[in-house]
C-alpha cells in the first residue's frame, strides 16, 4: 500500500478541501439564519470586521448562533464517523450508534446523571459514557453466540437493546415529577439551542483526539474489511484495533448524547452517501465523514430552526425524518 | 409650625430634584443592586423601560400594575389581558428563544423560579441581560410579588392598590366562608389522562381550603401533583369534582360523562362536576383571587343564595 501513498495523500487533501468548502458554506448559512433577520453581509462583517462594536447582532452571532452551529458540526461529525466505524467493524451497512442502541444507553446514563444533579461536564458525560459502554458490551454478548457479523441477528439485538433503553428512559422520566422534566424532554429529542461557547469548546477538545486516533486506524479498518486472515498477515492487531475503535466510538457517541440528546440515523446518511461518491477507502472516508457529517448536521439543525413558523423543533425530528426512510431503503437493497 | 414643616418638605423635595439632575447630567445610567426572590444579587436599571416577562403569570402581574408600556416582549400563551397577545413572543416559558430576547434589547427580564429553567437564566446573565427572578407560589407570595414588581418597575402606588384590592377580597371571602356549615370534599382534577390532582404543597390546595372545602388528595405529601386511578377517586367519594383544562367543550363533556356513570358518587348526585378556566388556577397572578371567588361559588353555592 505504501507505493501509492502520494496518490492517496493527494486524494485525501482534495476531498478534504472540497468538503471543507461545503462545511464552511453550511456554517455560514447557519450563522445567517435565525429568528431575527440579518443579511449575509452583516454576518460577514460581524465575523471578520475589525471594529467590534458590541452591537446586538454581534452578540447574537457570536454568543448564540456560533456556539450552536459549531456544536451541530461537531455532533454531526462524531455521529457520522461513529456510523462509519460501526459499519466497518461489524461489516454491516445498517449499523449506526442510534439503531444499535449505543445512543440509547448513553441517554440512560445521562438522564441518571441529570437526575442525580451532576454537572454536565465531567459528571453527566461520564455517566453517559458508562451507559454507552454497558449497552455496547450487552450488544456484543447478545450477538456473539452466533457470529458477530451476521446482519439480521446484530440488527435485531440492536433493536431490542434500543427499545429496552427507551423503556428505561420512559421509566426514569415518568418517575420525575419536577420542572426538570421539560428540560429532559427537549434535550432528549436533540435540542441545541442552549449551548454556549464553553460547552462547545469542551466537546471539541474531547472529540478532536478521537477523530485523530480513528484517522490513524483507518488503514487497519480497510484491512479488517478484507477479512481476518488478510488483516493478520498484513500485521494488524485485530483485538487491539477493534477494541480501541469500539471504545473510542462509544466515547464520541456518549459525549454527543450528553450534549444534545438522541439524534437518530445521523450515522447512516453521510457514510453511505460518501461511500457511493468516494469508494470504500477509509483513509479518505474518515476525514470526509467528519467534514460531510458536520455539514449535514448543520443543515438539519437549520431546518429544525426554520421549518416551524413559531419557535423551533428539536433537530432529532429532522434527522429521523431523513434517516429512517433511508434505513428502510438500505435494508431492502441489502436483502436483494 | 405648619410653615416650618412645609419648608422642610420643600427642601427635601428640592434636594431630591437636585440629586436627580446630578445623576442625569453625569450620564451614568442609574442602577441598583437588589436581592431577588431566589437570593441572587442582581443589578438592574433604576427605571427599567424595556422589560420582557418570561412567563404568562408575570405578564399578568405587569399589566395589573399598569406597567404594560414598559413591556416589550412576553412568552407564548401570554393571552391575558388581550393586549398581551400583541406583544412580540420570545418562545414558551420552558423553551425560550434566546436570539429573540437579545434582539429586543431588553434592560430587564423577569423570570419565575418555577417555570424558567435555571440554565436559561444563567445564559441570559452571561449575555449581560439582567434577570430578576420572582417566586410566587401562593396568594400571599403573589401579593408580595406584585409589590416587588411594583418596586422594580417604579409603580409602587399601583402595586399597593392591586395588592390591597386582593387582600380586601380575600378578607371578604374568609368572612363569607365562615358562615358555611359543612366542608365538602373536593377532588380537583388538573389532568384528564392520567388523572392528576393537587397535593398539599400546591397553592391550589390552599385555595380549596380557603374556599371552605377539603382537598381530598391532601394526605399525599410525596409529590405536588399526585396521579390517581378512576377507582381511587371513586373511593374518595368527592362531593365536588372540579376539572381545570385547557381543552374546552367536547372534551369536558366527555370527562363529565365518564364521571356521571357512577351515579352513587356524591358529586354526581349533587350535580357538582364543574369545568373551570385553567388559566385562573395555573398562573400565580392577580387573577388567583378570581379563581378563589369562583371556587367558593362552586363549593358553597348556598352562601350566595341568601340575600
Amino acid at each position: 500500500m505504501n507505493t501509492n501513498s502520494p496518490f492517496f495523500l493527494k486524494r485525501i487533501i482534495s476531498v478534504s478541501i472540497i468538503l471543507s468548502l461545503v462545511l464552511i458554506i453550511a456554517i455560514f448559512t447557519g450563522l445567517s439564519t435565525g429568528s431575527t433577520s440579518s443579511g449575509p453581509g452583516d454576518v460577514f462583517h460581524s465575523l471578520f470586521g475589525k471594529d467590534k462594536t458590541g452591537s446586538m447582532l454581534d452578540t447574537i452571532i457570536w454568543q448564540i448562533r456560533l456556539p450552536r452551529v459549531l456544536l451541530a458540526a461537531l455532533v454531526g461529525a462524531a455521529l457520522s464517523l461513529g456510523g462509519l466505524v460501526f459499519q466497518a467493524l461489524l461489516r454491516n451497512p445498517l449499523a449506526e450508534p442510534y439503531i444499535l442502541g449505543i445512543s440509547g444507553g448513553a441517554a440512560i446514563g445521562a438522564i441518571t446523571g441529570i437526575l442525580l444533579g451532576l454537572s454536565r461536564f465531567p459528571g453527566v458525560s461520564s455517566t453517559a459514557f458508562l451507559g454507552s459502554m454497558a449497552t455496547l458490551f450487552l450488544l456484543l454478548a447478545m450477538s456473539s453466540g452466533q457470529t458477530v457479523l451476521k446482519k439480521e441477528s446484530l440488527l435485531l439485538s440492536g433493536v431490542m437493546v434500543n427499545s429496552f433503553c427507551s423503556a428505561i428512559i420512559m421509566f426514569l422520566i415518568s418517575m420525575t415529577q419536577d420542572s426538570r422534566l421539560h428540560n429532559i424532554m427537549f434535550w432528549l429529542m436533540g435540542d441545541m439551542s442552549m449551548t454556549d461557547l464553553n460547552q462547545t469548546g469542551i466537546l471539541a477538545l474531547t472529540l478532536l483526539p478521537c477523530f485523530i486516533i480513528i484517522f490513524f486506524l483507518s488503514n487497519s479498518m480497510n484491512l479488517l474489511l478484507m477479512g481476518k486472515e488478510m488483516a493478520i498477515t498484513m500485521g494488524v492487531n485485530i483485538k487491539f484495533v477493534t477494541l480501541t475503535l469500539l471504545v473510542i466510538t462509544s466515547f464520541m457517541v456518549s459525549s454527543t448524547v450528553s450534549n444534545c440528546g438522541l439524534l437518530g440515523f445521523v450515522g447512516l446518511v453521510m457514510p453511505h452517501l460518501l461511500r457511493l461518491l468516494l469508494g470504500p477507502d477509509h483513509r479518505v472516508l474518515v476525514p470526509a465523514c467528519i467534514l460531510g457529517g458536520g455539514s449535514y448536521m448543520v443543515i438539519c439543525d437549520l431546518l429544525a430552526r426554520t421549518l416551524p413558523r413559531q419557535g423551533e423543533m428539536p433537530a432529532g425530528v429532522v434527522t429521523a425524518m431523513i434517516g429512517a426512510p433511508l434505513f428502510i431503503y438500505l435494508l431492502k437493497r441489502t436483502k436483494k | 409650625m405648619a410653615f416650618k414643616k412645609l419648608y422642610k418638605k420643600n427642601i427635601t423635595a428640592f434636594f431630591l430634584v437636585f440629586l436627580q439632575i446630578l445623576f442625569l447630567s453625569s450620564e451614568v445610567c442609574a442602577k441598583r443592586r437588589l436581592i431577588d426572590q431566589m437570593g441572587r444579587e442582581v443589578v438592574i436599571p433604576d427605571n427599567p423601560c424595556r422589560v420582557i416577562a418570561l412567563a404568562p403569570s408575570i405578564t399578568e402581574i405587569v399589566f395589573a400594575i399598569g406597567c404594560q408600556d414598559r413591556l416589550i416582549g412576553a412568552t407564548q400563551f401570554s393571552d391575558f389581558p388581550e393586549q398581551a397577545e400583541k406583544l412580540p413572543k420570545v418562545g414558551s416559558y420552558v423553551h425560550l428563544d434566546l436570539e429573540k430576547i437579545v434582539s429586543l434589547k431588553p434592560d430587564l427580564c423577569i423570570a419565575t423560579k418555577d417555570g424558567n429553567p435555571k440554565d436559561v437564566v444563567n445564559r441570559l446573565e452571561a449575555l449581560k441581560i439582567p434577570v430578576y427572578a420572582v417566586n410566587p407560589k401562593n396568594l400571599q407570595t403573589v401579593m408580595d410579588t406584585i409589590l416587588e414588581t411594583g418596586r422594580i418597575l417604579c409603580a409602587e402606588k399601583a402595586a399597593e392598590k392591586t395588592a390591597a384590592n386582593m387582600k380586601q377580597r380575600l378578607k371578604k371571602i374568609k368572612e363569607l366562608v365562615k358562615k358555611a356549615e359543612k366542608k365538602p370534599g373536593v377532588f380537583f382534577q388538573i389532568g384528564i389522562a392520567p388523572i392528576v390532582s393537587v397535593g398539599t404543597k400546591t397553592y391550589i390546595h390552599e385555595l380549596i381550603v380557603l374556599a371552605g372545602g377539603i382537598n381530598l388528595s391532601q394526605g399525599n405529601t410525596t409529590t405536588a401533583y399526585p396521579r390517581y386511578s378512576m377507582e381511587q377517586v371513586i373511593g374518595l367519594a368527592p362531593d365536588v369534582i372540579i376539572i381545570t383544562s385547557m381543552a374546552r367543550g367536547a372534551v369536558f363533556e366527555r370527562v363529565k360523562a365518564r364521571w356521571s356513570r357512577w351515579s352513587e358518587l356524591p358529586a354526581v348526585k349533587n350535580k357538582s362536576i364543574f369545568l373551570v378556566d385553567s388559566n385562573l388556577f395555573d398562573r400565580p397572578a392577580p387573577r388567583l383571587i378570581n379563581g378563589l371567588e369562583l371556587l367558593v361559588k362552586l363549593i358553597h353555592p348556598e352562601l350566595y343564595l341568601e340575600p
